[in-house]
């Protein structure tokens, strides 16, 4: 491909560098991302926010491995994504659990697949699940679990394999406000806890910017950065903020 | 952290209950007078013609207990040992010896089929047509194939209740693969599952579980037919004695020998249930 490098252009954890995607549909050819540029550093946590169809999940899943981009390359400590890895966790918005696997189950699969012995496994995933505050629930089935308690699971079984990113698509999105208010401050602990480097896709402002350090604003179709808003604001951070408001304002107006 | 649980309301809980336990007891009750109707017109319309037309309820029943206690020695096959037992047990041993094998053999044959099929797009596409065009086919149309190649014994129905089991299961678990979501896959890849052969332990066939478990099911109920039409070709069994019976205008041994078959069926079909239960206990 003319034009690409074939090194990491600038510093990051990870380098999303010019990544465009087009779909082959029926009707011809559906273009959902081009020429998207921005970083990650190691230990931020960092919102993609945009208007649905402006790429969002695409984007998500090139950075997943689960698609390939079309140009351009995602970086990863300067080795560029090929594939889906344990070194990305991923949490999706249907939580994606096994409902044949109890919560147990379900946190320790990711360990089934590396050496390990069984009583180790069992007590790393028991100590996902008491991160998550789901220790009374360890031998339940995901169809005994509320909507909020199920998204814990995929949390804990992401974190269980020790990603270094959390790869996060619209994780809260079905769940209820008041539940994923909770859902926002554990997760924030967890951050703080295990220093892991997040990137956080939502389509909801005051969840960016109750979360993010850095929030990247996805607009058009084909979706592109618009611009990348630093939050500076102390956690926890509170709503009724007039900062907290002014942020909120300025990333609607970049939507759109 | 707290936890966000929810539970019905004690009350409600309680008012089902009393319900469902009134339900229960009114359809217990209305299957007893309704099996009783039956029975009665049964025996009367029974009553005036002879047995060889349609044997009374009660004959039908004393013929039960005579093949249950008439004695009768079972010849193993293959070793030749004979063990003293009853008539009817006799019978039902021999159609086992064919019906167990036949859907052990064509039901694991069918599930291992119906799972490569639906994972692998090539073998899919390569077998489909055959796979079309052979599905149709009556089992017991392939009888012509069991006489040659195995005889009218226990091999050949086998043969025949096996091909039956095969179609069942391998469909069930073809559709079941299919069945497994694209999401379950990608998580189990970005967990570090990158080989095929792990990815279809360890989630494709758990997910299909259900679709495979209703396979066997239907599988062990159509046997029991298979059982009877290949046995009428011959092969000793349940079956052979409701045409055999027939034959010598003993239809209340014939219908004894009917309920013989719907007992067994209705038997392994509920053990199997609860094993099935058992096994899916996950399922929403």
């Amino acid at each position: 491909m003319a034009g690409v490098t074939d090194a990491q252009p600038v510093d990051g954890k990870i380098v999303v560098d010019g990544v465009g995607k087009r779909f082959q549909s029926g009707s011809g050819t559906v273009e959902a991302l081009r020429g998207v540029n921005f970083s990650v550093q190691e230990g931020e946590f960092v919102c993609i926010i945009g208007s649905s169809g402006a790429g969002k999940t695409t984007l998500f899943r090139i950075i997943a491995g689960l698609e390939e981009a079309t140009d351009g390359t995602v970086w990863l400590d300067g080795e560029p994504i090929e594939g889906p890895g344990t070194d990305r966790g991923m949490v999706f918005q249907e939580y994606g659990l096994f409902p044949w696997r109890t919560v147990l189950g379900n946190v320790a699969f990711g360990l089934e697949q590396r050496e390990m012995s069984k009583p180790a496994r069992r007590e790393r995933a028991e100590r996902m699940i008491d991160l998550v505050g789901l220790g009374e629930f360890v031998d339940s089935y995901p169809k005994e679990l509320s909507g909020g308690m199920k998204q814990r699971v995929g949390i804990a079984r992401a974190l269980a394999v020790n990603p270094e990113i959390l790869l996060m698509d619209e994780p809260f999105g079905s769940v209820d406000a008041q539940t994923k208010q909770r859902l926002h401050a554990e997760l924030l602990d967890i951050w703080r806890e295990t220093g892991k480097t997040v990137m956080f896709v939502t389509h909801d402002v005051d969840e960016a910017v109750t979360l993010a350090d850095r929030v990247v604003v996805l607009t058009g179709s084909p979706g592109s950065v618009h611009e990348v808003v630093d939050v500076d604001l102390d956690r926890p951070r509170a709503r009724t903020d007039e900062a907290f408001a002014e942020y909120e304002e300025r990333l609607r107006d970049a939507i759109g | 952290m707290s936890v966000d649980t929810s539970t019905d309301s004690e009350t409600g809980l309680v008012a089902d209950t009393l319900l469902d336990d009134d339900r229960a007891a009114r359809r217990w009750l209305r299957g007893a007078v309704g099996t009783a109707a039956f029975l009665v017109i049964w025996q009367v319309a029974a009553m005036p013609v002879p047995t060889f037309l349609l044997p009374t309820p009660i004959e039908v029943a004393r013929a039960f207990v005579v093949e249950l206690t008439a004695p009768a020695t079972f010849e193993v096959p293959l070793t030749g040992a004979e063990i003293p037992l009853t008539r009817l047990l006799v019978n039902l041993i021999d159609s086992l010896y064919h019906y167990i094998p036949g859907l052990v053999v064509g039901g694991t044959a069918g599930i291992a089929v119906g799972i490569a099929m639906g994972w692998s797009d090539l073998l899919n596409e390569a077998v489909t047509p055959v796979q079309r065009v052979l599905r149709p086919i009556p089992p017991l149309a392939w009888i012509a194939f069991a006489i040659v190649w195995l005889g009218v014994n226990h091999s050949g129905a086998a043969f025949i209740v096996g091909i039956g089991a095969f179609w069942v299961n391998f469909y069930n678990a073809y559709a079941g693969v299919e069945g497994v979501t694209q999401s379950s896959k990608e998580v189990a890849a970005s967990l570090g599952v990158d080989d095929d052969l792990t990815m279809i332990r360890k989630v494709v066939i758990p997910s299909a579980t259900p679709e495979i478990m209703t396979g066997i099911r239907t599988s062990i109920g159509q046997g029991w037919m298979i059982v009877v039409a290949a046995e009428l070709f011959g092969a000793p069994g349940i079956g052979f004695q409701i045409i055999n019976a027939a034959q010598n205008l003993s239809l209340d041994v014939s219908v004894a020998y009917m309920f013989v078959i719907s007992l067994v069926f209705l038997v392994s079909d509920g053990v199997f249930r609860r094993v099935e239960r058992r096994v899916l206990v996950w399922r929403e």
